[in-house]
């Protein structure tokens, strides 16, 4: 063994110098066509990797955003549909409200311009009737004054008249 | 094979080279690149097969370095550790299904069943790690650590870095080497009478070849793992 070191240390420089070189070519040779590229390629795919998950975070923070936003807006609007709805109805009650009223009054009015209407031709019948008997009373009288009457002539008379009133 | 006159030799530059290390060496190297290679031809966001295969290995020696670095100074060391747990991982399989021996000499095998190989890695480990704690906390401070608890402490100090070198680069050479030495012996003796030592060893050669694929397994790993803890301890001396 020791034998063995002894002549190959006699032997050692040029061996050593060999491997020396060629390691050292290797190890330049891998650097250029595996090692750097390589490295290069793992330290994208992490940087990829980071900013995927930073950018999926964020469109999930997005999306949840947009959520809110669309959940805000739909109660939003159902608010105010139910606003509509019932300033709607608000509306066509005091509508409704309104017309009735005007109705009832107006009927009112009719109803009172019917009567008051009535009441003047009862009455203006009435004085005319009034005017015609005491008329009938004096004719009555003159024709009586003028000549002795039976009863039937009376009772002709008095049926002439009335059927005269008829007319 | 460990017996230096079973490896050719030849001389370049005034230096001494060892065929054998330089050829299963050079194997490893390119094997080691191709892996990555074809593992990583089309990145995307999404990984198909071979960019999840990549990716998982990276996470797992970055796991590995995390477990002892504490905070981000992984990131200096992470392809220090990922390129040597590769290489270290395909050189201990290596020697397991390919051993090219010519004229009685070695010429492919595992290049970590040789000291001098990880030697020079456990070399570098201890370089890095000197120069880790150098760049954090200067020269002084860094050199400082080695006087504590008391000045005295300092030929121990000196004497622990010793050690850890020998340490780290014998212990992978220890199992790899003798991992192979019994393949090969498992080898001779199925060779040696005929059919019926082949039908005893062929058994004997599966089992051992799964368990030192295990056991280079281990030893990458754990190669790795006291890298990151000699690192560590350099980098935080100065509580």
């Amino acid at each position: 063994m020791f034998s063995h070191l002894a002549v190959a240390s006699s032997l050692a420089i040029g061996d050593m110098l060999f491997y020396a070189i060629c390691f050292i070519i290797l190890m330049w040779l891998i650097k250029i066509v595996a090692w750097k590229p390589i490295n290069k390629m793992m330290q994208d795919r992490a940087d990829k990797i980071s900013n995927d998950i930073d950018s999926a975070e964020k469109s999930r923070d997005d999306a949840a955003k947009l959520a809110k936003q669309r959940q805000d807006a739909l109660a939003n609007s159902r608010h105010e549909a139910t606003g509509i709805v019932d300033s709607a109805k608000k509306q066509g009650q005091q509508q409704r409200d309104g017309i009735l009223a005007e109705a009832q009054t107006d009927a009112q009015s009719l109803k009172d311009n019917a009567k008051k209407d009535i009441e003047q031709e009862r009455q203006d019948a009435l004085a005319s009737v009034r005017n015609d008997v005491a008329d009938l009373s004096i004719e009555i009288a003159s024709k009586i004054i003028q000549k002795e009457l039976s009863a039937d002539d009376q009772k002709a008379l008095i049926d002439s008249y009335i059927e005269g009133l008829g007319k | 094979m460990g017996d230096p006159s079973s490896v050719a030799t030849f001389q370049f530059g005034g230096l001494t080279f060892n065929a054998a290390n330089i050829y299963s060496g050079l194997i490893a190297f390119v094997l080691v690149f191709l892996f990555v290679f074809a593992l990583s031809r089309h990145i995307t966001m999404k990984p198909g097969k071979g960019q999840n295969i990549l990716e998982w290995l990276i996470d797992f020696t970055n796991g590995i370095l995390k477990g002892s670095i504490p905070g981000n100074e992984t990131g200096a060391f992470g392809l220090y550790g990922f390129t040597l747990f590769l290489f270290l991982f395909i050189s201990n399989q290596l020697g397991l299904f390919l051993q090219i021996a010519v004229g009685g000499k070695d010429f492919v095998r595992s290049p970590t069943s040789d000291p001098i190989v990880t030697m020079t890695f456990s070399l570098a480990t201890l370089m890095i790690a000197q120069f880790a704690g150098v760049t954090k906390y200067g020269w002084k401070k860094h050199f400082s650590g080695y006087l504590q608890p008391f000045v005295f402490w300092l030929p121990i100090s000196i004497f622990e870095e010793f050690t850890n070198f020998l340490t780290l680069g014998l212990r992978i050479f220890g199992v790899i080497f003798s991992g192979e030495m019994l393949l090969k012996i498992i080898g001779g003796l199925a060779f040696s009478h005929g059919i019926a030592t082949m039908i005893v060893a062929i058994p004997l050669e599966l089992v051992w070849q799964g368990f030192s694929a295990f056991l280079g397994a281990i030893q990458a790993y754990v190669f790795v793992t006291l890298s990151a803890v000699y690192i560590s301890k350099k980098t935080e001396i100065g509580d």
